[in-house]
Order: C-alpha cells, then sequence, then structure tokens
C-alpha cells in the first residue's frame, strides 16, 4: 500500500513550506506602538481576548490550510500512483469470426446476439480494460486495450465473421499470453467448447447459435477439359431432416441448370457438366436459407497456360518422338518462337527466360533395371513409377551443382540445374534405342511433369477459382501488384520477390493487376464443417471465479491530491471573503 | 525645557495676539486693576453715595453734604479690578506622546490663551500637574518667558489634585487643557476646579491617534504614563469598540461638564490652528 511517486523531483516543491511559514512569521509579528492611556483600550483588552481568538485560531487556521493545499499540490504534482483494489479483472473477448455466426434466426444472427450480450456485460459490470480477438482461421489482436464500451463498440466493426474456420482453442491461448494470466476471458461463439466441463476459473464460454437447417455448396471446381470447361458443384444437405432445394446454374445470360434437389438429412449430391471454354463467370446459387453465405458459388474460367517449345534435337526419330509426347500433353503452345523450354543435346541453353532438356548421352550403354530411387516429392517425379522399366544411361556421377530427382545406384538418371538467372536445366540420362521407358506410362507423365513445372513457374495466376481463407500464388517478375478485394478496398504491393501469396479473407471475385495487366480470381464459401449449423447451440459454460474478482492494481490517485486542495482553497477563499480568516 | 516646545511657545504666543480672552461679567471682581469691577472701589469713576458707616474711609467723607445737611455721607466709586486666567496644563506624559505634535500643541495653545488673556488685560497664572500642581516660573510674563515646561509626569492631574492642588485665585477664568484619559469621575475632578471660578473651561486636546481608530493588524499598545503593554489584534469591530469608548470617555466629561457649568471642546493637536474657531465657540476667545 506504499505509493510509488512517478516524479519524486517534485519534492522540490516542498521548499515553499519554509516560504509561507517566513510570510505568516513576518506577518503576524506585533507592531509596538505607543498610547496615550491604556483606558480607551480597556475594552480592548476584554475584546483582545477576543481578537487573541481570532489572532490564534482563525490566522493560523488559514495558514494551516494555506500549508496543507500547498503540500497537497506537491504531493500532486510527484503523480502518486496507489495499489488499489480493482473490482473486476481486465477483460479478453474472443469473437468467433467464423461464417456460421451470420446464421439468421428470427431475423438475428448469433453475431448481433453475442454483440447484445456483450454491450449488456458492459452496461452492468464494466471491466477495466478490454482486449479484442478475433478467432478466424488463424487469431488476430483487434487495436490496442479498450477502455469503454465506445471504444469497444468501435472495434467490434472489424468483427464480420467472414472466415471459414475458428480457431478459438488458439485464440483462448493467444489471450491468456496476452495478459499473463490476470485478465478474464470472455468466448463469444456459437457452438459448445470441444469438452463442456470448463476448469479454468478464468474462462466463460458464450454460445448464441441455434442448430439450424441449411443447405450448403461444399465442392465447386472449374477445370480445362480439352476445348471445354469441366464444372463440379456438390451440393449438401447439412440438416437432421430431408429437404429440397432448387439449384440454378448460369453463366452469363445462359442458364446451364435449374433443378430441384432433394436430398436427406446429411446427404450430398455432386453435379458434374461441361461448358464452353469461352464461357465467362459461372454462377451456381441455392434457395435462401438461414446462412446465405453458402448459397452461392461464383467461378472462373481456369487458366490455361501453354508453353512455347523448341525440339532441338539432332536424332530425328528422338526429335518426333519427343515433338509427339509433348502434343499429346496439350500443355505446349502452338508456336515456338522465343521458346519457354528447349529440347536439345547440348550443354547451352537458348533464349533469356527458357528451360533447357539436355538428353546428355545418347550413346550409352549401361542398361539399369532398377531398383531407381525416385524424390517423390520433386515436380517432375509426380506419379512416375518405373516399374519394368529398362533405362539405358552412360555410368556418370551428376555435375556440381545438380540435384538428382531419379537415380539408378549412384548414377542418376535425371536431374535438376538452377542457374544464377533462375532457369532450370534438366539433363537426362537416358538412351532411348535400349531403354523401355517411352513404352510406359511414365514417359507422357514425366513430360507432363516437365511442362506443368514450367507452367507453374510463368508469371500470373496459378488458379482462377479457390476456396475462401487459402492463399492464392502469384508469380511475378518483381514488378508492382494491385489487389482489388470483392468489397472494393485494394491492396498495393511495391514490389514483389517474385512470388507473391495473396489472402482472401472475403468471397467474391478479386482483381489482380501486375505488368498492366489484369487477372481476376473467385473465391467462394466452401467449408461443410462452418456451414454445418446442427450442432450450434446456445448456453453458457464455465464461470470467473468469484476469487479472482478482487486485486490490486497500482493505479493514479493524483485527482484525490488535487480535489483535496481544491476544497482547501475553497474553504480558504470563503473564510477570507467572510473577512473570517482576514489577517 | 525643550526647544521644540520653546518654539511652540512662541508660535503660540504670536498666534494669540490675533485673540483676546472674553471675560465673564461675573469675573469681573479681584484685586484694583484696569477693569471696573462689579462692586464700589477705590477708581476715580463716581458711582454712588451713602451713608457713612463706621469703619469707611474717611477721605471719601463728602463735606459738602455734611456741611448741608449735617449729615455724614460718603461717595462712593466704582471699584477698579483686573481679571485673572488660570491654566491648568495636563502635564502627564501623554501629552507628550511619542510621534506626534501632541506637546507642541499643548505649549502652543496654552501661549496663545495666556496671550488672549493678556489682550484682554487679564492676569494669568499656569499651573502643571506634576506632583501636585507647581507654577511654571515666570508664568505672569509672556509665554516665551516661561520656563520648566516639561510634560513628562506619571500622574493624572486627578492624582496631582490629591497631592498638592493648585491655588487658583478667586473668580478667575480656569481653562483645564488635557486628553482627559484617565479612568475616573470626571465630576469630582471638574467640582474641584469649578469651586470659586467665574468661568471653567475644558480643552480636551488629543492626537490624531488618540482620536482616530489604529490601523489593522497585530499591535502591541504601551500606554506611555505607566509603561503597561497590551497585545491586541485589531480589525474593523475592535475599531469600533475603540472609537465607541471614546466618544463614551467624551460624553461622560460633556455630561459632568454639563452639570457644573463648564463648557468643553477636543481639538486634535495636528490640526489645531484650524480648529481655534472651537474656542470661539465656547466662548473662551473673541478676535482681538
Amino acid at each position: 500500500m506504499i505509493p510509488f511517486l512517478t516524479y519524486p523531483l517534485a519534492l522540490m516543491a516542498l521548499a515553499a513550506v519554509p516560504a509561507l511559514a517566513a510570510i505568516y512569521l513576518l506577518r503576524n509579528r506585533f507592531r509596538r506602538r505607543q498610547v496615550s492611556s491604556l483606558v480607551l483600550w480597556q475594552f480592548q483588552v476584554q475584546s483582545k481576548a477576543g481578537g487573541a481568538k481570532i489572532n490564534r485560531l482563525q490566522l493560523p487556521l488559514l495558514f494551516f490550510l494555506e500549508l496543507l493545499a500547498l503540500v497537497l499540490l506537491v504531493v500532486a504534482a510527484t503523480g502518486p500512483q496507489w495499489k488499489l483494489p480493482q473490482s473486476a479483472r481486465p477483460l479478453i473477448v474472443v469473437l468467433d469470426d467464423s461464417y456460421s455466426m451470420r446464421a439468421v434466426s428470427d431475423n438475428l444472427s448469433a453475431q448481433a446476439r453475442a454483440h447484445d450480450f456483450l454491450e449488456r456485460l458492459f452496461r452492468h459490470q464494466p471491466p477495466p480494460s478490454t482486449r479484442l480477438i478475433l478467432a478466424g482461421g488463424d487469431p488476430r489482436s483487434l487495436g490496442t486495450t479498450a477502455k469503454s464500451w465506445r471504444e469497444v463498440n468501435e472495434l467490434l466493426s472489424q468483427w464480420q465473421c467472414r472466415a471459414p474456420a475458428a480457431a478459438i482453442d488458439t485464440a483462448i491461448t493467444l489471450a491468456a499470453e496476452v495478459d499473463k494470466q490476470q485478465a478474464n476471458i470472455l468466448v463469444l461463439t456459437d457452438h459448445r467448447p470441444g469438452d463442456e466441463k470448463i476448469s479454468n476459473q478464468r474462462l466463460e464460454w458464450h454460445a448464441f447459435g441455434l442448430p439450424l437447417d441449411n443447405f450448403a455448396m461444399v465442392n465447386a471446381s472449374r477445370t480445362a477439359f480439352g476445348e471445354r470447361d469441366r464444372c463440379l458443384l456438390e451440393v449438401a444437405n447439412l440438416s437432421s431432416n430431408a429437404h429440397a432445394t432448387k439449384l440454378t446454374v448460369q453463366y452469363g445470360s445462359n442458364t446451364v441448370q435449374s433443378t430441384s434437389i432433394l436430398l436427406g438429412a446429411h446427404e450430398s449430391q455432386r453435379l458434374v457438366f461441361n461448358i464452353p471454354a469461352e464461357a465467362p463467370l459461372l454462377r451456381a446459387t441455392l434457395d435462401a436459407d438461414p446462412l446465405a453465405e453458402d448459397n452461392e458459388v461464383q467461378l472462373l474460367p481456369p487458366i490455361r497456360k501453354r508453353v512455347r517449345v523448341q525440339v532441338a534435337l539432332a536424332n530425328e526419330n528422338l526429335a518426333a518422338l519427343v515433338s509427339r509426347t509433348l502434343d499429346a500433353t496439350g500443355l505446349r503452345a502452338a508456336i515456338s518462337e522465343n521458346p519457354e523450354l528447349v529440347f536439345h543435346e547440348t550443354g547451352t541453353a537458348a533464349g533469356s527466360n527458357a528451360w533447357s532438356m539436355a538428353w546428355s548421352t545418347l550413346a550409352a550403354t549401361n542398361a539399369y533395371t532398377g531398383p531407381f530411387i525416385v524424390d517423390t516429392s520433386h515436380p517432375l517425379a509426380a506419379g512416375i513409377a518405373l516399374e519394368g522399366v529398362v533405362w539405358a544411361a552412360a555410368a556418370a556421377t551428376n555435375a556440381p551443382g545438380d540435384v538428382p530427382v531419379i537415380f539408378a545406384g549412384n548414377t542418376p538418371l535425371l536431374s535438376v540445374h538452377e542457374d544464377p538467372l533462375g532457369r532450370r536445366q534438366l539433363t537426362l540420362n537416358l538412351n532411348p534405342e535400349i531403354s523401355t521407358l517411352q513404352n510406359t506410362p511414365d514417359w507422357p507423365i514425366l513430360f507432363w511433369n516437365i511442362l506443368a513445372w514450367r507452367i507453374s513457374e510463368m508469371p500470373g495466376l496459378q488458379e482462377s477459382n479457390a476456396r475462401l481463407g487459402t492463399e492464392v500464388d502469384l508469380k511475378t517478375t518483381g514488378e508492382a501488384v494491385t489487389v482489388t478485394q470483392p468489397d472494393g478496398g485494394k491492396r498495393f504491393f511495391p514490389k514483389t520477390g517474385g512470388e507473391l501469396a495473396l489472402e482472401t479473407p472475403l468471397p467474391g471475385i478479386y482483381s489482380v493487376v501486375a505488368n498492366a495487366t489484369t487477372n481476376q480470381f473467385s473465391v467462394n464459401v466452401l467449408a461443410a464443417d462452418k456451414s454445418d449449423l446442427a450442432a450450434c447451440a446456445t448456453g453458457q459454460w464455465g464461470k470467473w471465479g468469484e476469487d479472482t474478482e478482487h486485486r490490486l492494481v497500482e493505479a493514479s490517485v493524483v485527482w484525490v491530491f488535487g480535489l483535496l486542495a481544491l476544497a482547501l482553497l475553497t474553504t480558504h477563499l470563503w473564510l477570507v471573503a467572510t473577512a473570517k480568516g482576514r489577517s | 525645557m525643550e526647544t521644540a516646545l520653546r518654539q511652540a511657545l512662541h508660535a503660540g504666543e504670536k498666534l494669540g495676539l490675533r485673540y483676546a480672552l472674553q471675560i465673564p461679567q461675573v469675573a469681573a471682581s479681584g484685586w484694583t486693576g484696569s477693569r471696573s469691577g462689579r462692586r464700589a472701589g477705590s477708581s476715580i469713576d463716581f458711582q454712588d453715595f451713602r451713608e457713612y458707616q463706621p469703619g469707611d474711609d474717611l477721605r471719601f467723607i463728602d463735606w459738602g453734604i455734611y456741611a448741608r445737611s449735617d449729615r455724614l455721607t460718603v461717595k462712593l466709586f466704582r471699584e477698579e479690578v483686573t481679571p485673572h486666567l488660570d491654566l491648568i496644563l495636563d502635564g502627564s506624559r501623554s501629552m507628550n506622546l511619542e510621534d506626534t505634535a501632541k506637546a507642541g500643541a499643548v505649549a502652543k495653545l496654552a501661549a496663545l490663551l495666556a496671550t488672549a488673556a493678556a489682550n484682554a488685560q487679564c492676569t494669568q497664572s499656569v499651573w502643571l500637574s506634576g506632583e501636585g500642581f507647581q507654577r511654571l516660573p515666570n508664568d505672569s510674563l509672556t509665554p516665551s518667558a516661561w520656563d520648566k515646561l516639561v510634560l513628562s509626569s506619571q500622574r493624572t492631574p486627578e492624582q496631582s489634585f490629591e497631592i498638592l492642588p493648585p491655588k487658583f485665585r478667586r473668580l478667575g477664568v480656569r481653562v483645564l487643557i488635557s486628553d482627559l484619559l484617565w479612568p475616573g469621575e470626571p465630576a469630582q475632578m471638574l467640582r474641584r476646579l469649578r469651586d470659586g471660578a467665574a468661568a471653567l473651561f475644558v480643552v480636551q486636546l488629543l492626537a490624531r491617534d488618540d482620536a482616530n481608530p489604529p490601523e489593522h493588524g497585530n499591535l502591541r499598545v504601551v500606554d506611555s504614563e505607566t509603561g503597561g503593554e497590551s497585545e491586541i489584534y485589531i480589525d474593523a469591530s475592535i475599531a469600533k469598540q475603540y472609537s465607541d469608548n471614546l466618544a463614551r470617555l467624551q460624553q461622560s466629561w460633556a455630561d459632568a461638564c454639563r452639570q457644573y457649568g463648564a463648557r468643553m471642546t477636543t481639538l486634535i493637536a495636528e490640526n489645531l490652528e484650524d480648529s481655534l474657531g472651537e474656542l470661539e465657540a465656547i466662548q473662551l476667545l473673541a478676535p482681538a
């Protein structure tokens, strides 16, 4: 309970106390005066007692008032802090930011009910300070500490409930770490806690959800399928009863489907259909239900990137084989000028950004039948099995800097090297004349992988449709990028390092402007877990312990000393004004 | 005697040349002098005849009437008298209050009255209170010749009366100059002064500090006569009490004066020359 002085140097002002005392001493001394006779002072002698009374009581009273006021002001100037009992602990509110909080029942969403509860809490038991943590896919603290409901309400405008998941447990852990186990934690969500028996004395879990029937799009995709696009939609009935809904699929002014879907409890139905590749944005909608967010998906045409390939092999048979295989992938561009990938037999690359595929030892005579060691984590090795393959290769070791992808013993059969410009040089140690690789399914798979890897490293978006909350990769050449979100918000990246992972916090169409080129991608709410409202509940779990409601907190008590000094000075003024303390 | 007092006597003497003492008729008796008395006397002014009575001066028998009527008849002449002024000065220390013009005013006023008396062909005696009443040396001469005018007694005039009362001339005009600031009944003092006097005037001479309440603040007042001290805090109410006390004292003297046929006035020492009209108002002085 010992006060802490913020500015102890202010105590030097106490030097004014002796000065005040000196003033009074000089002021109160008796002036000598000779009078003709004390006969006229006889009454004075009697009233002298009265005068002395005033002298010795009123005057010192003024002095002591001034002295006390002076001391109080000096103490106030030192900025004293006192450990005062705090009626309540600080509060940290964990807000479920998932879109299931937007499910509406009786015109009120769980989010609105939680907001009202929080406002009532502040009205009846306002905490000394409040922090807000949004529990979306990742927990995020909202601003600094708020002291009043007005400040809290301002921060709550960022509580949008758009996330596809709610990492509430992680948010609770973060809350516990933020205030060093001192604050009360309040969780506002729409479902029960994982463990309904909450032992934490500082945690209260309030749920405001209702188990509602809901239809939702839980899967949607649009992929290139030759000259057409193949679309997949999956509709789920996330309720305990059979229900019907109407699915409408359209692009532009064309309606692809408008069918009624009847699904049993917890059933889902997939719809696969093709649409022309030139079809613009495809929109699929379901009938209105309590949760509007998962009733619509928008699918943009898939990104069709092709690689300009130059086959510069001297062996005509081999060149023909490679050309045929490349054409079969459908990923080869029609033209070969300015190639992005060159097949050749020498070690030199062609073009500024061209990758090369070097056929190094066409005359090799060692035939390997396995076992082959395949780096399956490498993009080139995806799907390659090499079962029963005879691979004729030269018995050589890999050059420094080469990363082997396929081995036969210590002989590298396929290796990759990255030059200082970021270009990749692939080396294939294969003599096709005495090998069987080109006759196995691994041959087109290998070429697909080569082209797909090259495409993945080309500038631009990698995909045009994404799920809410995932990241969309954007390859750049270092130029500035501007991203426009569905709500109109813009994000500007002045310089990029070749690759950018774009966040998708909102569903809708995003525009990406890079190098004077505009690309779009669509983000859809596709999360079956969050669309399933059957587990939503209303209730309270856990209660803040009584023993934790009182604690000592250092608080400034300057105002106490200031008020006391003000009261003393007011009394002083009154005494002087009424001449009771005149000296 | 202090030089300042001597100078005050000179100033008073000079000032008194403009005035003459007003002599009441009842005072026109006394020694043979320059004024006609109300009784028959030895002057040359014939007044009346009456029959001779044994003891009459044989020189005033009108022998012509005796020859014609065979009766002894004496001639009566108007008596010639010289009126007298008894100046009673308060010689206590309070009349010499420090830092005031009180002592100078006493000397100046006494000299003025003495000169005015001379202008009215009065003789004068100056009595100074102290260890009894004593006449000033050379008091019958002009004021500038007076000596031993010392205002330093610790006795009040009342106490001096008890020790040695003055020997006033009968039917003289008596003027008391004092601040009257002593405890006790003024009646007894006035009765003694009035006894045998033709007229009695009481001039209360106060310093401005005596008349006005002191300033606010803490004050240690010292009695100039007894040396007694008192520490007092002065404020508005105390100042009012002081004024009330002074007024009450003056009222008691005024009442006593009225009882004994005396006339009283109050003068402020620092403002003496401007207050001489007060002396004319009580018919003590008249322009010469």
